[in-house]
């Protein structure tokens, strides 16, 4: 309600108490004047000073003209009465003048509370900042929530970005927010009700606010800007945790990626300096001896030279540089080969293979997709019981061969399928004497991938596992 | 003398095939077992005076089959030298508290290996003591037939725990550096494996102190080594 309004209302609930008490219900001067002491004392502390003020005056006029004798006229008879209406003037104007600071008091409080309710409802929010996102703009879109500016915009010196939210436009450019950050000064435009003021963390100032409409005190506002930078600053060093924890992690990970490829190559070279120095301590070996010995050297280097190329083969995967050498190959010759090298790994093992009659030919890199199956087979023979039968076979479907590796194993969980095929990831409960990278499968969906092909694994916890290898068949015309 | 017997686990063959050939060559007998429970089931069936096992193996590992040799009975106590890949003193520790009398890291060298063989094999000739048998309290001890009798039931103790008993014995009262006893019952090539020590004299206070926390028998020498504490005996 306007000024004006509410000053007409004031009037008439004088001339309405005046109606009242002249023409209705006859009574004497004493109570005519406590009545419109009670309304100028209710118009105060609803409306304010001024609007009680006017009423005191219209209800000495009325008085005097209505109710002191002579009544009908503005004089005044009895001095008495001069006395009795002055008093009544004072008394109302004192009283209106009180009623109306306690109710601005009243307002003032509820104003300073609704300050500090936003400021904890945003000091919370700060606390929820998700950091994954940018920060900043999500600070500067909830205080324009809590506080509902009608637009505002919060410079970031850091990234050096200006975060604006709200539905109005800002009248202030973006270079005078970067000033008030630089210089660290205050910013007033009265006409576009703006206010601009840097943020300061300690005495460091890391930007600044722009706000426009709100009706925020200045103390609010210093209290707003330092949450604000309590905000900033927490978020930053929460990102600073999260960098160095994830560095942590990384270099965990490169020492147990270290370690375990460390425990593969010392296995053959294990076998290699115990027959080597065996050979050199014994003077005068039998023939027999020399030639079992030697035999185990020139297998095992040959192990070292193929742990050698596989992790050559590995770390340029791992770099995303797979390169392709394709050539027609059979599935059975191919199988057959890594059978050959992995003799003394499926060692003690019954290893059925079952190759469909009529297998076309595939289109491969014999080398990377035998470093893929035989990551299979490496892992069926790590992860099932030391004398349980391995099966490998080969089949065809409509457009693709599909080649697969099925063990006796533990089984893999239906939730736990897929993540196997994650970089280092391991499962939990991997015995402590399986020794791997976490890189095997990885690489294999990597070098699977590469041939347009897939990799799946097909398995019930508790009934072993088979992982298989699709690689798209070769068109009959090619191979004609 | 008949040949030593010795029993060689490892799960992977090509070490076994080494071994095997080497050892052979050497005069030993050798036999092979690929996993732990292979060993056990050997051991079982017949006598061995040695088993090489190695530590990491899937199944139950090798520090699982040596404490279950120690545990069960296989008449006389075969010898156990643990091959491991890792040389992390906790491994060597667990290795020997487990009951082995000795390690080897791989990759190793077979002169070494040989060396800790014939070091591991050696058994204290058991001569040069007063009494055959002595009794600490409750416990009774006689290096005739390797025995040791406490209230509860025989205790047993591993071929270099009675040696090393032995030796104290032999010296008692007096300060036994840790070269020395080191030396006297593992080998001349020894001297510096104090945690061989540490877990050694651990493992006979445990068999023959009243209370192995508070030693009244087997006492520290600080700096210096162990110190047998023989009580007058009538």
């Amino acid at each position: 309600m306007s000024f004006l309004l509410r000053l007409l209302a004031a009037l008439a609930l004088v001339v309405a108490t005046t109606f009242v008490c002249f023409h209705l219900i006859p009574v004497n001067a004493t109570t005519v004047a406590l009545g419109y002491l009670v309304g100028v004392l209710l118009i105060a502390t609803a409306w304010g000073f001024w609007e009680a003020f006017a009423a005191s005056l219209a209800a000495v006029v009325c008085f005097n003209f209505f109710f002191l004798p002579p009544v009908g006229t503005f004089h005044i008879a009895d001095p008495q009465n001069w006395v009795a209406l002055l008093a009544f003037l004072a008394t109302s104007v004192v009283a209106s003048r009180l009623s109306a600071r306690a109710r601005q008091r009243t307002q003032e409080a509820l104003h300073r509370q609704k300050e500090m309710e936003s400021l904890y409802a945003l000091s919370r929010a700060v606390l929820l900042t998700d950091t994954r996102q940018a920060p900043a703009a999500q600070i500067a879109h909830r205080i324009q929530e809590i506080f509902e500016f009608a637009a505002l915009a919060l410079y970031d010196c850091s990234t050096g970005e200006v975060h604006h939210s709200g539905k109005e436009e800002l009248p202030v450019p973006d270079d005078q927010l970067k000033q008030a950050a630089s210089l660290g000064i205050v910013l007033i435009d009265e006409v576009n009700r703006t206010v601009v003021i840097p943020v300061r963390l300690g005495g460091r100032i890391i930007g600044s606010l722009a706000v426009r409409g709100g009706a925020l005190s200045d103390t609010a506002l210093q209290a707003l800007s330092n949450l604000v930078a309590i905000a900033l600053e927490r978020v930053r060093s929460q990102e600073a945790a999260y960098r160095a924890e994830a560095a942590r992690q990384s270099e965990e990970l490169k020492s147990t990626l270290l370690d375990s490829i460390a425990h593969e190559f010392k296995t053959p070279l294990t076998s290699i300096k115990a027959a080597a120095s065996a050979l050199l301590c014994t003077p005068a070996p039998n023939q027999e001896e020399q030639r079992e010995l030697l035999t185990v050297v020139d297998e095992e280097a040959d192990r070292l030279g193929r742990l050698v190329t596989e992790a050559i083969q590995m770390a340029r995967i791992e770099a995303g540089k797979i390169r392709l050498n394709p050539e027609l190959c059979s599935v059975e010759s191919l199988i057959q080969g890594i059978l050959k090298q992995m003799k003394s790994v499926v060692e003690g093992r019954s290893t059925t293979l079952s190759i469909a009659a009529d297998m076309p030919l595939i289109i491969a890199d014999k080398e990377l997709l035998g470093l893929a199956i035989r990551q299979l087979l490496d892992n069926a023979v790590k992860y099932s019981p030391p004398r349980s039968p391995i099966v490998i076979s080969g089949e065809k479907t409509e457009g693709s061969v599909i080649i697969s590796v099925r063990d006796q194993g533990p089984g893999i969980p239906e939730r736990e399928q897929s993540r196997i095929f994650q970089k280092f990831y391991r499962r939990a409960d991997t015995p402590r004497h399986v020794t791997g990278s976490g890189m095997g499968l990885a690489i294999s969906l990597e070098i699977v991938r590469a041939h347009g092909g897939e990799i799946w694994v097909e398995s019930v916890p508790g009934q072993g596992s088979k992982f298989c290898i699709s690689v798209p068949r070769v068109s009959e015309a090619m191979t004609a | 003398m008949s040949a030593s017997r010795i029993l060689v686990v490892d799960d992977e063959p090509q070490i076994r095939r080494v071994m095997r050939t080497t050892l052979a060559a050497r005069g030993y007998e050798v036999e092979d077992a690929r996993s732990g429970e292979d060993a056990l089931e050997k051991l079982r069936a017949g006598r061995y005076d040695l088993v090489l096992l190695d530590i990491n193996m899937p199944g139950i590992g090798g520090v699982e089959a040596c404490r279950t040799i120690r545990q069960e009975r296989h008449g006389l106590e075969p010898a156990i030298i643990m091959l491991t890949v890792r040389s992390a003193e906790n491994d060597k520790v667990e290795a020997l508290d487990a009951g082995a009398d000795d390690y080897v890291t791989k990759p190793f060298s077979t002169p070494e290996l040989l060396a800790r063989i014939r070091a591991a094999l050696r058994r204290m000739p058991l001569t040069g003591l007063e009494r055959p048998r002595i009794n600490l309290e409750d416990v009774e001890i006689d290096f005739g037939a390797r025995r040791v009798k406490r209230p509860g039931g025989e205790v047993r103790l591993t071929p270099k725990e009675f040696d090393l008993l032995h030796y104290f014995v032999a010296h008692p009262n007096k300060a036994l550096s840790h070269r020395e006893l080191l030396q006297a019952v593992w080998g001349p090539d020894y001297g510096d494996e104090l945690e061989y020590l540490r877990v050694f004299i651990n493992q006979l206070r445990k068999k023959i102190e009243p209370q192995p926390a508070k030693p009244r028998y087997l006492l520290t020498e600080p700096w210096v080594g162990y110190r047998f504490h023989l009580p007058q005996q009538d």
